[in-house]
C-alpha cells in the first residue's frame, strides 16, 4: 500500500521536474517548480518525516516560488527600460 | 537499489542536464534546485523503515525497531532552509547582473564581456 | 555540439551514480550499523526531554550544527543586503483589490497564530523554529503582495527587522552561554541544569523552547529581509 503510493507520487515528481526543465517559458517552469516542491512535501509525509514535510511545504511551494517570481519580474523585458 | 532510488537518480540527472544545456541563468537556478531536491529525497529515503512511525514519542512510544531514524531528517530540515537562503542569494546576484548588462542569457553575457 | 557533450557527461555521471546507489544498504541501514540512532531512539527522550526526536537532535545533540546553520542564513542575508544597498525608496506598489485586502485581514491573525503554535510546540509535535519562522516570513510576503511594499514597510520597519535578526542571533548565543556559566560545555541542555519537566508538556525539554523561539525569530526576520531587499526599487545612485 505505502510503496504503491510512494511510486505514484515519485512518478508525478519526475513529471513535474521534467516540466520545470523542458518548458520554454520561464514563468511556466517556475510554477512547475512550485508544484514540484508541494509534491516533495507529500513524499516526505509518506516517508514518515512530518517535520521535514512542513518545512518543505512552506519553503518549496511558497517562499522559493515568490523569490523566483520577483526575480523574473525584475529581469523581464519590461524592466529593461530603467535609466542608467 | 529500488524504484525510488532510480527516480532520485533521474531527478539528479535532469537537474544536471538543465544546468549544462540551458543558457538562461534563472533556468540554471531551477536546475540547481531540482538537483538539491533529489539529494534531500535520498537522505529521507535512507532514514525510512517500511511500516515505520514518525520519530515522535507521543502519546506513547512506538516499538523502537519501527521508529524512523531522526538524524537524517534533522539534516534534511536544515538543508531545506539553507537551500532557500542560497537560492535567494543566487537570484539576487542574477538581478544585479541584469542591472549591469541588461540580460540574463549566458551567451549574450559572453558576447558583451 | 554542446548538447552532445552534455549528454555524454550526463550518461557518465549517471553510470557513476548508478554504481554508487547499488551499494546503498536499504531500509535496514539504521538497524545494521546505527549506534547513534539506536541510542537516540531509546534514550533520546530522557537525554533531551523532547518528545519530538527530530527537534531533540536539532537543538540538543547537534545544536552546534544548528548554530552554524543560522550563521549561514545570517551570511546570506548580509550578502543580499550588501548587493541591494540600503537607504533606497521601496517600490511603491498599489496592491490588489479591496476584496483581497479584506480577506487577507481575516486570514492574518490565524496565520500568525499558526506560526506561533508551530514554534512553541516544536518539542512536542512536528514543527519548530525553522518551520514557524518560515510561516511568519511568508506572512510578510503575503502582505507585500496584497497591500504593496509601501504599507508593509510602514507596518514592520526595515530597521526593526534588522535589529530583530541580530537580537535573535545574540539570544541564541546567550542561551548557549548559560551552560558555560554553570560550568558545562557550550549549549548543553539538561546537564547544565535547565529544568526538564515532564516530557510531553508544553513547558519541558530545558532550553529547547528558548532556542526554538530564537531560531524562529531569526529565520522569520532573515527570510523576510531577503524578500524585502529583492523587491526594493534599485540601488546605486541616490
Amino acid at each position: 500500500m505505502e510503496s504503491a503510493l510512494i511510486s505514484v507520487l515519485l512518478v508525478f515528481l519526475l513529471g513535474a521536474a521534467s516540466a520545470a526543465v523542458f518548458f520554454d517559458s520561464i514563468l511556466n517552469s517556475i510554477i512547475s517548480l512550485g508544484v514540484f516542491g508541494a509534491l516533495m512535501a507529500a513524499v516526505f509525509v509518506v516517508y514518515q518525516a512530518p517535520d521535514v514535510a512542513m518545512a518543505q511545504a512552506v519553503v518549496g511551494a511558497g517562499l522559493i516560488t515568490s523569490f523566483f517570481v520577483v526575480t523574473l519580474s525584475k529581469t523581464s523585458a519590461g524592466a529593461k527600460s530603467e535609466p542608467e | 537499489m529500488t524504484f525510488a532510488h532510480l527516480i532520485m537518480l533521474g531527478l539528479f540527472l535532469l537537474g544536471f542536464w538543465c544546468v549544462l544545456t540551458e543558457t538562461d541563468l534563472i533556468k540554471i537556478v531551477v536546475g540547481f534546485n531540482i538537483m538539491e531536491a533529489s539529494l534531500l529525497l535520498l537522505l529521507v529515503k535512507m532514514a525510512y523503515v517500511p511500516g515505520g512511525r514518525p520519530p515522535i514519542l507521543f502519546p506513547a512510544a512506538p516499538d523502537a525497531a519501527k521508529i524512523v531514524d531522526p538524524i537524517p531528517q534533522a539534516l534534511t530540515l536544515t538543508a531545506i532552509v539553507i537551500g532557500a537562503a542560497t537560492t535567494a542569494l543566487m537570484l539576487s546576484l542574477i538581478v544585479q547582473l541584469h542591472r549591469h548588462y541588461g540580460t540574463t542569457d549566458l551567451d549574450e553575457l559572453r558576447e558583451i564581456r | 555540439m554542446k548538447k552532445a557533450v552534455a549528454l555524454v557527461l550526463m550518461l557518465l555521471l549517471g553510470a557513476c551514480l548508478l554504481s554508487a546507489l547499488s551499494g546503498i544498504p536499504q531500509a535496514e541501514y539504521r538497524l545494521l550499523h546505527g549506534e547513534a540512532p539506536a541510542r537516540i531512539v531509546q534514550h533520546g527522550m530522557d537525554d533531551t526531554g523532547a518528545v519530538n526526536l527530530v527537534t531533540g537532535v536539532l537543538f540538543d545533540y547537534r545544536s552546534f550544527d544548528t548554530l552554524g546553520e543560522s550563521t549561514v542564513i545570517f551570511t546570506a542575508v548580509a550578502g543580499i543586503m550588501m548587493l541591494f544597498l540600503p537607504g533606497q525608496v521601496p517600490l511603491a506598489g498599489k496592491g490588489l483589490s479591496s476584496m483581497a485586502k479584506r480577506s487577507v485581514d481575516l486570514l492574518l491573525p490565524f496565520v500568525l497564530i499558526v506560526g506561533l503554535y508551530v514554534i512553541s510546540h516544536g518539542h512536542i509535535s512536528p514543527g519548530g523554529g525553522f518551520q514557524g519562522g518560515t510561516i511568519w516570513a511568508t506572512l510578510t510576503i503575503l502582505m507585500c503582495i496584497v497591500y504593496g511594499t509601501q504599507f508593509e514597510s510602514q507596518f514592520i520597519e526595515y530597521d526593526a527587522k534588522k535589529t530583530l535578526e541580530s537580537a535573535a542571533a545574540v539570544a541564541l548565543l546567550l542561551v548557549g552561554a548559560v551552560a558555560l556559566f554553570a560550568g558545562y560545555p557550550f549549549l548543553s541542555n539538561l546537564a547544565a541544569g535547565f529544568p526538564g519537566g515532564t516530557p510531553g508538556q508544553l513547558v519541558s525539554a530545558g532550553h529547547i523552547p528558548w532556542l526554538n523561539a530564537a531560531v524562529g525569530m531569526k529565520v522569520a526576520a532573515g527570510l523576510s529581509l531577503i524578500f524585502f531587499s529583492m523587491v526594493k526599487k534599485k540601488s546605486g545612485e541616490g
